[in-house]
């Protein structure tokens, strides 16, 4: 992906999986090996029970304990008011500091990281002060087949990762990891899978092309979904594309689980993130990063690609 | 927001990045009314620049005027309105001709 250039907001990687799925275990190795700086941590817990958090005190610029429900419904406003306070203290650093600063949330195993995200982009402040650099999933190897079998929820923080690691892959034999490779990649195709063991990196081995498992429909989850890329004609210009696109996520928000991409504006490149009906303000890119211009890619479900590029040429001519 | 200007609408509203001068926001605005009305015609609305700062006003065919901050603020509107949101990716908008 191209780096967006610092702007200025304080970063945030939010750190999602099911429970269970090693988020303490593999946050803690990074930051022992410096992964993330001198990041804050903020976890959350959705039920309290006590944590051993010495070791991440002790390798962090500090940790912030959420226990007050989980950060997408129950507990959302401590951890707005979490955040606003650390973007309160950020205004406050040297120059220097501020650079290097950045926030890793560790969500509890029952949070929607899109639900987090969109939190953020609702509140007036935190939308100018935080910039969500990477949505990391963990995908626990050992009980993905149940876990996506039977919970919406495991295939909601999968569609909305940017990076997803595949955690005890020492304990499951080839065959079984090759299939949640293929399931997760089918959930979602654009994502960088990885995988570690007790929070060291693990490189996968070569696996044997395998069917996903296969996924049965769940009532509040749907059908799987299909990745779509459009070319963006030449004649298509800023205004007739936001108009679209404002209206397809207004109306297929729930379906459309990522929108991605660079556009070309008046103004310059534009990346464009979305995660369902929340829509990240936009980044200007400097003119020669953007060399993937002009093309968006859809992931969703409930449509056919196709009907995306003749709705946009709808739009475009009239 | 600015008074003289309207702009920004609200913080962070996504379709107003990409145009950061008083002339590009002008003519993306004006743009933007002509699109939306080719497709808001079908459905009996009419948008319109307010005149005097960001977004939009809706007229409905029963002559009701609402002034709407965004484009997002165009589809809720409509949306309540009609009883439906206006799906671009309804077959009238997906026949492999279009037949406006």
């Amino acid at each position: 992906m191209i780096a967006p250039p610092e702007d200025g907001r304080l970063r945030l990687t939010i750190l999602g999986g099911y429970l269970g799925s090693g988020k303490t275990t593999w946050l803690r190795h990074q930051l022992y090996e410096g992964g993330f700086g001198k990041a804050h941590i903020l976890i959350n817990e959705a039920a309290e029970t006590p944590v051993d958090d010495t070791l991440l005190a002790s390798q962090s610029a500090g940790v912030t304990m959420l226990s007050g429900g989980c950060a997408c419904c129950t507990g959302k406003d401590d951890l707005v008011n979490a955040l606003k306070a650390l973007c309160d203290a950020h205004s406050r650093q040297k120059p220097e500091d501020r650079k290097t600063a950045q926030i890793v949330l560790e969500t509890s195993g029952l949070a929607d990281p899109a639900a987090i995200l969109d939190a953020i982009q609702q509140d007036s402040v935190l939308v100018h002060h935080i910039r969500v650099a990477e949505i990391i999933v963990l995908v626990d190897a050992m009980n993905a087949a149940d876990q996506l079998r039977t919970e919406h929820l495991g295939r909601a923080q999968i569609e909305a990762a940017d990076r997803i690691i595949l955690t005890k892959v020492d304990a499951v034999p080839d065959a079984v990891l090759a299939t949640v490779v293929a399931t997760v990649r089918h959930l979602n195709p654009v994502a960088r899978i990885e995988a570690a063991v007790k929070g060291e990196p693990f490189a996968l081995p070569d696996l044997p092309a395998v069917p996903p498992y296969d996924l049965p429909r769940i009532s509040d989850g749907g059908e799987p979904i299909q990745p779509t890329k459009i070319d963006i004609p030449d004649d298509v210009d800023w205004a007739t594309f936001s108009i679209w696109l404002s209206a397809l996520i207004y109306a297929r928000g729930d379906d459309l689980v990522r929108v991605k991409g660079v556009f070309d504006t008046p103004a310059g490149p534009l990346l464009l993130q979305a995660v369902r009906k929340s829509v990240q303000p936009p980044e200007l890119l400097p003119p020669e990063a953007a060399q993937r211009q002009n093309q968006i890619v859809f992931i969703g479900r409930g449509y056919k690609g196709d009907d995306l590029r003749r709705s946009l040429d709808y739009f475009t001519r009239g | 927001m600015c008074n003289a200007c309207g702009f920004p609408t609200r913080p962070g509203h996504w379709t107003d990045a990409g145009a950061d001068n008083a002339g590009d926001r002008l003519r993306l605005q004006m743009r933007r009314a002509q699109i939306l009305n080719r497709l808001l015609n079908g459905y009996g609305f009419k948008a319109r620049p307010p005149g005097h700062g960001p977004g939009f006003a809706l007229s409905s065919f029963s002559g009701r005027t609402t002034l709407l901050p965004d484009l997002e603020a165009v589809w809720q509107e409509a949306a309540q309105q009609l009883g439906h949101p206006i799906d671009p990716l309804d077959p009238r908008f997906t026949a492999a001709e279009p037949n406006s």
